[in-house]
């Protein structure tokens, strides 16, 4: 698309607009044939199933715009929800102070990922495949696989469960998340870097920007929210079990990549992962309500996943084709 | 950018706006009313521990079988991979989507209660089947065989078949499945009341999946030499185990027993690998947990019935739950009468 | 000696756990189970050979456990409608191979990032098999098992025919021109291509590679027992990726061997038995293998640093 069309076709065609698109026609969609649907009750329900998926894809956001990836998080969430039960249950500490020491475990596990990513200069695919395992298996073994956490007081479940003036309880701090994610990662001169160190990292550094630091600030921010999004989770199921969050990184990351993050870095928005967990959330939801098996829903996901893909690289092959057949008839043959 | 944003919120406002001018329809049960008139369709939500399992497939044939004698609708839908919150939101969509009654096997106890007793608030009948919630997020549990009998049962068929002093293992779904950790709770409860000389050596877990129990059953066998019987209390375990027994050489030498389909066991059972197989008739679980789920939302069945009477079987109630009856126990002689 | 310090790391470490295991459990040695447990571990080693390749070329590729799971249904149900044995076999590795290159076009073809597709396809046929078998087994016919003959011999079958794919295949890396392509891709695709080295081909082939060796292990495992679990493969994927890892492959491409992949996969194959052995509760496997994967990776970085500060 060249400079001189109108501002708004070029908006028309961003991937972000065409996947509000979809989720649009999606809800009309699941409205018409689902049952009872399109009610605010439903509404609510949407938004507190997806809270701790779309916190784990709002916090996966900047590190796959850096170029990196994270596959601890879903593990974590689970340590995190274990520990926080041990701290309230076994060390005795009140829900508050029990939930900062979760933070803190969080935000440590994501400090490792940080350190041998950023120090030693591992590939952060590796790297949190190694911690997927740990996290999950330092959960296993600190309950033997068998202990749960339960029984905690109302005022705590309030947090998952019931709503606040109107709309569920856990909707407040998601949307503070989102607020805080999409001001680091559009507006300030801060998060602007994720993308650059996406797109050309050596760049960055000539710039004078400490881009280890950048970097590793992406996976301890991770951490922190895995930990907030494992005690919502306690909070909305009321137990914390050693498989807490189990296959939630795969979840996050799809909906990243549905958003038009690219997983190379570099592109990408907030506002798209957004989108994405909607779609995501809104389709599961719609397939229940539909009377469909939810093995659809699955099947579904991976579907939009492979055209989304497909759609936002289609442009660059047509007017990559186009570039060809016009730079073909502009040259002239050698004699 | 902000062309974009503004789009974008003024999108989202219609839409919310759209979705409070909706709002729900009564639930088909109705928040006051107690019990729907007889004659009327019901919608009966049958919810497995998870999709893809033989063993709730079997339910299912029979749950059909029970709504389409009584003219209900059945919607069977559970979580598709191990997510532990799945089950919880499928209740939480179903209350929303307006049925009148759920019928619940628990994975989570604690977890799922949460979601059930929501349901419950909303004027929509609970019961659940196979693994029980907390009391009370739910009116009755049809209850196969308790745990007790469960555990009773496989402990005492284990002690049949060995000597008293012999060694055993248990071959368990994951370490987390609930069912399985009470079951052992009380095969370890009847080991220390009578039969105190037997030992159990190793649980390992095989994540439902037959290979896995496979492979833990082939390096139980070389650890300990003195193993007399393998007690596989998953499903998929129990013709795992036996496939590894007999590629070890010792059918006979360790017996195989477990909680299993006796159609995905009749081979090892026939070939002497497997000795028994406990369970229980799961078409009847099925049919009887709908007829119970239709009766309690009807009013017809109530708390503090004794008994209740389902197509053309009468079952006991004990307390709150409904007796399917005891575990029936597949051998050699049996397995070939059924097939599920 | 230092160009292969990576892999012979990776083989002592194996070597100090076979010798912990000789010294404090020695039964981990009898022959039968031993047998069992290559048997098995040769069907993996197939899926890992096949993958080490894929991240050599600089992709991924997290769909095999799924493949492998439909190749291994489909395979069964070929069995149970009685089609000869080698029909079955050529079958399945051409159901993988269908699927392999399905992944191949998407990635080679239009160019799209492999990680995200192969999530996206792994989880399309994990969900539309669970619905179509609904958890339920195959029961394959008799004479199926160990291909007809007896178990010593199948399962030694399976073992010698793995180690000989295993040979093959690192001699084909060495010194034909294709195995020199895809470490040429997998370093830097670009100059490859300048090189009249065509990458997108050559990635289109690696998927469907993969794809037909994930048919055929799939086939080397059903023939282990008579039914076939549709829920086989479930976490195959995370198992292949940690061995070739753990064996040296870097995951930015373009360098490792096979035999490394191979000292990576029986180690991390030997955890579960040895924790048994060693009666090591089970719950510290998980939390065991992530150390290994990160003391791996570690080493690795740590390797590649040493080659930055003297190259």
């Amino acid at each position: 698309m060249n400079a001189k069309q109108p501002t708004w076709k070029k908006n028309l065609f961003r991937h972000e607009a065409i996947l509000l698109v979809v989720l649009i026609a999606e809800w009309i969609f699941f409205d018409a044939i689902g049952r009872n649907f399109g009610t605010y009750d439903n509404s609510c329900d949407i938004l507190r199933h997806s809270c701790e998926i779309g916190l784990l894809a709002l916090a996966m956001t900047p590190i796959i715009l850096t170029g990196g990836i994270d596959l601890s998080v879903g593990s974590l969430l689970g340590l995190c929800a274990i520990l926080f039960g041990k701290f309230w249950r076994d060390a005795h500490l009140p829900i508050p102070v029990a939930a900062l020491c979760t933070l803190g475990v969080g935000a440590l596990a994501g400090g490792l990922n940080a350190a041998l990513i950023t120090r030693l200069r591992l590939p952060p695919l590796i790297v949190t495949l190694g911690t997927f395992s740990l996290f999950r298996g330092l959960a296993e073994a600190i309950t033997q696989g068998v202990d749960t956490f339960t029984n905690f007081p109302n005022s705590f479940l309030f947090l998952g469960q019931e709503r606040w003036l109107g709309i569920p309880a856990q909707a407040p701090i998601f949307i503070g998340a989102v607020i805080f994610f999409w001001l680091l990662v559009h507006q300030t001169t801060y998060g602007r870097t994720f993308r650059a160190l996406g797109f050309a990292p050596e760049g960055v550094r000539f710039a004078g920007i400490p881009v280890e630091r950048r970097i590793a600030m992406t996976y301890v921010l991770a951490g922190i929210i895995s930990a907030i999004a494992a005690i919502i989770y306690t909070a909305r199921l009321g137990q914390a079990k050693a498989d807490a969050g189990n296959g939630y990184e795969l979840y996050a990351i799809t909906a990243v990549v549905l958003g038009g993050t690219s997983i190379f870095g570099g592109t990408g928005s907030v506002h798209g992962t957004l989108l994405g967990v909607a779609a995501i959330a809104v389709l599961q939801s719609g397939i229940v309500h539909a009377l469909q098996p939810s093995e659809m829903a699955g099947m579904l996901t991976g579907a939009l996943l492979i055209l989304a893909l497909t759609s936002s690289v289609l442009p660059k092959m047509i007017s990559g084709l186009r570039a060809r057949k016009s730079a073909l008839k502009l040259s002239k043959p050698i004699a | 950018m902000k062309r974009f944003l503004s789009y974008f919120c003024s999108l989202a406002v219609a839409a919310s706006m759209i979705g409070c001018g909706k709002n729900s329809e009564a639930p088909a049960a109705g928040g006051n009313q107690t019990s729907k008139p007889a004659g009327k369709k019901l919608t009966v939500a049958l919810l497995p521990k998870s999709k893809g399992n033989a063993y709730f497939i079997s339910c299912q044939k029979g749950a059909q079988k029970a709504a389409g004698e009584l003219g209900d609708e059945l919607i069977f839908d559970g979580p598709t991979g191990t997510d532990p919150a799945k089950q919880n939101e499928i209740v939480e969509n179903w209350i929303t989507l307006g049925v009148d009654v759920i019928a619940a096997a628990c994975e989570n106890k604690e977890g799922i209660s949460t979601a059930l007793r929501k349901a419950q608030s909303k004027g929509i009948k609970v019961i659940t089947y196979d693994a029980d919630a907390l009391p009370d997020a739910r009116s009755f549990f049809v209850n196969q065989a308790t745990p007790q009998g469960i555990g009773y049962t496989l402990m005492d068929q284990a002690a049949q078949l060995c000597s008293s002093n012999a060694e055993f293992a248990i071959i368990t779904a994951s370490l987390t499945a609930a069912n399985q950790q009470e079951w052992q709770k009380f095969i370890e409860e009847d080991r220390a009341k009578n039969y105190p000389n037997m030992k159990l050596v190793a649980v390992k877990p095989c994540d439902d999946l037959k290979d896995k129990a496979q492979s833990e059953t082939t390096a139980l066998l070389s650890t300990y030499p003195n193993l007399k019987l393998v007690m596989a209390i998953c499903s998929p375990g129990v013709p795992g185990a036996a496939e590894a027994v007999k590629q070890a050489g010792k059918t006979g030498q360790v017996k195989v027993i477990g909680l299993g389909l006796p159609n995905e066991n009749k081979i090892y059972v026939h070939g002497g690998v497997t000795q028994a197989v406990v369970l229980w008739n799961t078409m009847d679980l099925g049919y009887l947990t709908v007829q119970a789920a239709d009766a309690l939302a009807r009013g017809t069945l109530k708390p503090g019935d004794t008994s209740f009477k389902a197509g053309s079987q009468t079952y006991e109630i004990q307390g709150d739950n409904i007796m399917l009856g005891k575990p029936f126990v597949f051998t050699k002689d049996n397995i070939d009468q059924f097939d599920f | 000696m230092k160009k292969y310090f990576r892999e012979l790391s990776v083989a002592g470490a194996l070597g100090i756990l076979l010798i912990v295991l000789a010294i404090l459990a020695p039964s981990f040695y009898s022959p039968q189970p031993l047998l069992s447990l290559a048997a098995r571990a040769s069907v993996s080693l197939v899926v890992a050979l096949g993958m080490a390749l894929v991240i050599i070329a600089r992709e991924i590729d997290i769909s095999v456990g799924s493949m492998f799971a439909v190749c291994s249904v489909c395979a069964g149900l070929f069995a149970a409608m009685h089609w000869p044995l080698a029909l079955v076999i050529v079958a399945s590795i051409l159901v993988g191979a269908v699927f392999g290159a399905f992944n191949g076009a998407l990635v080679a073809g239009l160019g799209l990032p492999s990680i995200v597709v192969t999530l996206a396809t792994m989880v399309t046929w994990q969900e539309g098999l669970r619905w179509l078998r609904q958890g339920e087994f195959v029961n394959l016919p008799d004479g199926m098992q160990w291909f007809g003959l007896s178990q010593r011999l199948g399962q030694w079958t399976l073992v010698i025919g793995s180690i000989a794919l295993l040979i093959l295949l690192a001699l084909a890396m060495k010194h034909l021109s294709i195995g020199r392509f895809i470490y040429a891709v997998g370093s830097d695709a670009e100059v490859a291509r300048l090189s009249g080295i065509p990458p997108k081909f050559t990635t289109f082939l690696i998927f469907v590679f993969m794809g037909a060796l994930v048919g055929l292990a799939a086939i080397m495992n059903i023939v282990q027992s008579p039914q076939v679990d549709p829920q086989s493969g479930n976490g195959l994927e995370l198992k292949v990726i940690a061995a070739v890892v753990v064996g040296g492959v870097s995951i930015s491409g373009g360098r490792g061997n096979l035999w490394g992949v191979f000292a990576g996969l029986l180690l991390l194959a030997c955890i579960s038995p040895a924790l048994t052995h060693l009666h090591i509760e089970a719950y510290w496997e998980k939390a065991i293998q992530g150390v290994i994967i990160l003391l791996a990776v570690v080493a690795e970085g740590l390797r590649s640093r040493k080659a930055l500060d003297h190259g």
